[in-house]
């Protein structure tokens, strides 16, 4: 590993074990963990290893990414939110939605999201990201897309004809269309973070042992995209704007009524992953996936609901031991950090932000046409 | 949440009716023919009685556009009163990015009908609504989404829970005040209405001619009869397939989704080149290109006419059916041979075609003009505790 190798043991006596050992839970007092465990958890801290990708699969994803047409109205692509400019996000903190609707949450990165275990902030879908995809296409809050008229648009298209046989997936279909765009996205792998490449200012490099260490970041940010992929409640304040907007309430209120929420109406707040586990004693109401660290520097303003806007003020959200909320995770406490270990924190999460991912590689330059093309001599051509 | 597909509504009615015209026609009359009539008042459902209040707030979600995917698309955007309640285009125009498939019918005295579209794919005015606010290529909205807008307009929850005691607005009810309104757009005192109730004056010579030949030497009684000028029941005629399906790579986006949506054959959706019309609810070959006889009142304002907007005069009407009727792929052993056999060459002169036009004109009255209310805005719900 190129980075310097951590500490073993924190100074107030805590072992910090990540996603190696396949939890993502640590207690206090792991005085017993092998020295074997230590270095697998140790190991997990990047670089993201890079995905096996078809090239022309990963062609076509890269076009119908970009590609408005995939929206209910011919007007949204999947870039309108996520921008290769922010990192695969949009800088908001709530995201844009479909015409009609406004979002209640923010836009997460897309880097490395080949790579995570569960989807959405509230890891409602764990299955791949052929169902993501799906989902964000058909959603009435995203794309609002009738997947049989998406196959349709795609198929009037010559160049997708053309993208779609050369790529093997045949003529153009739904199903390709929802294998194609995932493996775009598996292109989109992190690189060139300080981090990675060994080039950790002094003040990261301490920064990392506080992660490790003293700031126990590492419970939870842990594995070379520095989640445990689980869901967690830190308290994070509730964000009012979802509520004082009439169309971004009702877009909640649409996804809450889908989701099984109890008494929808007359919640304020975002449940987040109660709505996979709707516990009768709500304890798991306001739990969120704990996100990536990779990319920060492009993607604030950060937290699920886009409340908290600089790192700074995220590492001292922290260090005062987390939000205020009833069901927030007993592991989060008071940090005690001095001003010079903050800024060691934050310098240590803008080493794990990598190059720009906005060449010709990640980007469909070329222009869509603004009409769909006639299929001549229709009446004779097969459909 | 999402995928949508239609509920095909095999009807042994349906199927029986199918039956009877192609069998029995080439006997003679198959049915006896109800007479033109005065047209009185449309049926109202048992369980959707019409009350002032449910019928402004269905005229009020008529005219709302927040009732469809992208809050711009309502019922009204396909069914403009100044174009006749219909779209003055051969086919509707679509949701955004879209464009409709089939010519979009007039609402005016749409609730007399039994079953609604053109192939008559719902059952009754209120799932009408519904189909059409969910359609990929009309409304595109989905219920949990249109419902959860209605909540926060604050008028709209006062009147649901006024009408239907709802504590919060639901989209079903919704459904059923916007039918409610339609049953009271009706035009029922048109000159024939006039004339068949004794005024002798309400038709001018030509139009008395007209309906002379209308219910003998062109036989358009045949299946334009009753009080609505229509049996209501289905027949090919060869009418020939939308030209833009030839021209238009959005048109032809559409022509396919439709095949695919209405759940067709894998071999069919290759090859079909036309509208299979109720053969897409009855799965039965001999229903291929299949279409309700429209009813002929306050067609004066609805042209183009036919399923998909062949014509774009009352006279290429009249001159169609003079000619026997045309040809389309179910007609002329393409994909079937389903001709309804009650049209035959007319050998109408030109006077007589100038007297059937004039005729159809007076099932008309006045225009129907209503101006767009104004629409309540959102509001934001109070503050409440948050149970944990």
């Amino acid at each position: 590993m190129k980075h310097q190798r951590p500490q073993k043991t924190s100074r107030r006596g805590k072992t910090v074990i990540g996603a190696a050992l396949g939890i993502g839970i640590v207690a206090a007092g792991f005085a017993g963990v092998t020295a074997n465990a230590v270095q697998a958890a140790e190991d997990g801290f990047g670089p993201v290893k890079p995905l096996k990708f078809n090239a022309k699969k990963a062609e076509l994803g890269k076009r119908l990414f970009y590609d408005p047409r995939l929206s209910g109205d011919a007007a949204l692509s999947c870039a309108s939110c996520h921008d290769p400019e922010k990192g695969f996000s949009d800088g908001l903190a709530l995201a844009k939605a479909y015409p009609g609707s406004d979002g209640f949450r923010n836009t997460p990165t897309l880097i490395n999201t080949a790579k995570r275990a569960a989807w959405f902030h509230d890891g409602r879908l764990g299955t791949n990201l052929n169902d993501v995809t799906r989902e964000s296409l058909t959603e009435d809050y995203s794309m609002n897309m009738d997947m049989r008229l998406m196959q349709e648009r795609a198929k009037q298209d010559p160049v997708y004809v053309e993208m779609f046989k050369d790529a093997g997936f045949g003529e153009p279909s739904n199903g390709g269309i929802r294998n194609a765009i995932p493996e775009f996205l598996k292109t989109l792998i992190s690189k060139g973070a300080p981090f990675d490449t060994g080039k950790m200012s002094k003040a990261a490099t301490r920064g990392f042992e506080l992660f490790k260490g003293k700031a126990a970041c590492a419970q939870c940010h842990s594995g070379e995209r520095f989640t445990d992929d689980a869901v967690h409640n830190t308290g994070v304040p509730n964000n009012p704007d979802i509520w004082k907007d009439p169309v971004r309430h009702t877009t909640y209120v649409a996804f809450a009524m889908f989701m099984g929420v109890e008494n929808y109406m007359n919640v304020r707040r975002d449940v987040g992953a109660h709505i996979r586990t709707h516990k009768a004693d709500g304890s798991d109401i306001g739990t969120f996936m704990t996100p990536s660290l990779r990319e920060l520097k492009y993607t604030a303003p950060y937290m699920h609901n886009g409340m908290i806007k600089t790192l700074e003020e995220v590492v001292e959200f922290y260090n005062r031991g987390g939000g205020d909320d009833p069901n927030r995770d007993s592991k989060l406490k008071p940090l005690g950090l001095t001003s010079a270990e903050k800024g060691d924190l934050v310098a240590f999460l803008n080493a794990l932000s990598g190059d720009k991912l906005n060449g010709d590689a990640y980007v469909w330059k070329k222009k869509f046409p603004s009409e769909y093309a006639v299929i001549e001599n229709w009446r004779k051509a097969r459909n | 949440m999402r995928f949508k597909s239609f509920l095909l509504a095999a009807s042994a009615i349906v199927a029986a009716v199918a039956l009877t015209s192609g069998a029995a026609l080439a006997a003679g009359d198959p049915d006896k023919d109800a007479p033109l009539a005065k047209l009185g008042n449309p049926p109202i459902p048992a369980d959707n009685p019409q009350t002032p209040a449910k019928i402004e707030l269905g005229k009020l979600l008529f005219f709302d556009p927040r009732l469809g995917g992208d809050a711009s698309t309502g019922c009204v955007q396909c069914h403009e009163p100044d174009q006749g309640w219909a779209f003055s285009d051969a086919l509707s125009r679509g949701y955004p990015g879209t464009v409709h498939w089939r010519n979009s019918q007039t609402v005016i005295n749409s609730g007399y009908l039994g079953k609604q579209f053109w192939a008559g794919s719902a059952g009754s005015a209120e799932k009408q609504a519904k189909s059409a606010a969910t359609g990929a290529v009309a409304g595109n909205g989905e219920s949990d989404v249109m419902e959860a807008r209605l909540a926060f307009i604050p008028v709209y929850r006062k009147a649901f829970k006024e009408v239907f005691g709802d504590e919060w607005p639901k989209i079903s009810n919704a459904w059923k005040a916007i039918a409610s309104f339609e049953r009271t757009l009706v035009q029922n005192d048109t000159p024939v209405d006039m004339y068949l109730a004794g005024d002798k004056k309400a038709l001018n010579e030509s139009q008395v001619r007209g309906m002379k030949l209308f219910n003998g030497k062109a036989n358009c009684i045949e299946c334009h009869n009753g009080a609505l000028a229509s049996d209501e029941k289905y027949y090919n005629l060869g009418v020939p397939p939308a030209e833009r399906w030839n021209e238009d790579g959005l048109a032809q986006i559409t022509f396919r989704y439709e095949q695919f949506a209405k759940g067709v054959t894998q071999e069919m959706y290759r090859k079909i080149k036309d509208d299979a019309g109720l053969y897409y609810r009855t799965k039965q070959k001999r229903d291929m290109g299949k279409f309700r006889t429209p009813p002929l009142r306050y067609t004066k304002y609805t042209a183009p006419y036919m399923h998909n907007g062949a014509f774009w005069d009352f006279e290429e009407v009249v001159q169609f059916y003079n000619a026997g009727g045309g040809s389309n792929d179910f007609t002329d052993g393409t994909m079937g041979k389903n001709k309804t056999t009650i049209l035959k060459p007319l050998g109408l002169s030109e006077k007589e075609v100038a007297d059937l036009v004039a005729f159809l004109e007076a099932f008309s009255g006045p225009e129907i003009t209503m101006e767009k209310p104004k629409l309540p805005p959102y509001a934001p719900l109070p503050d409440v505790a948050n149970a944990n």
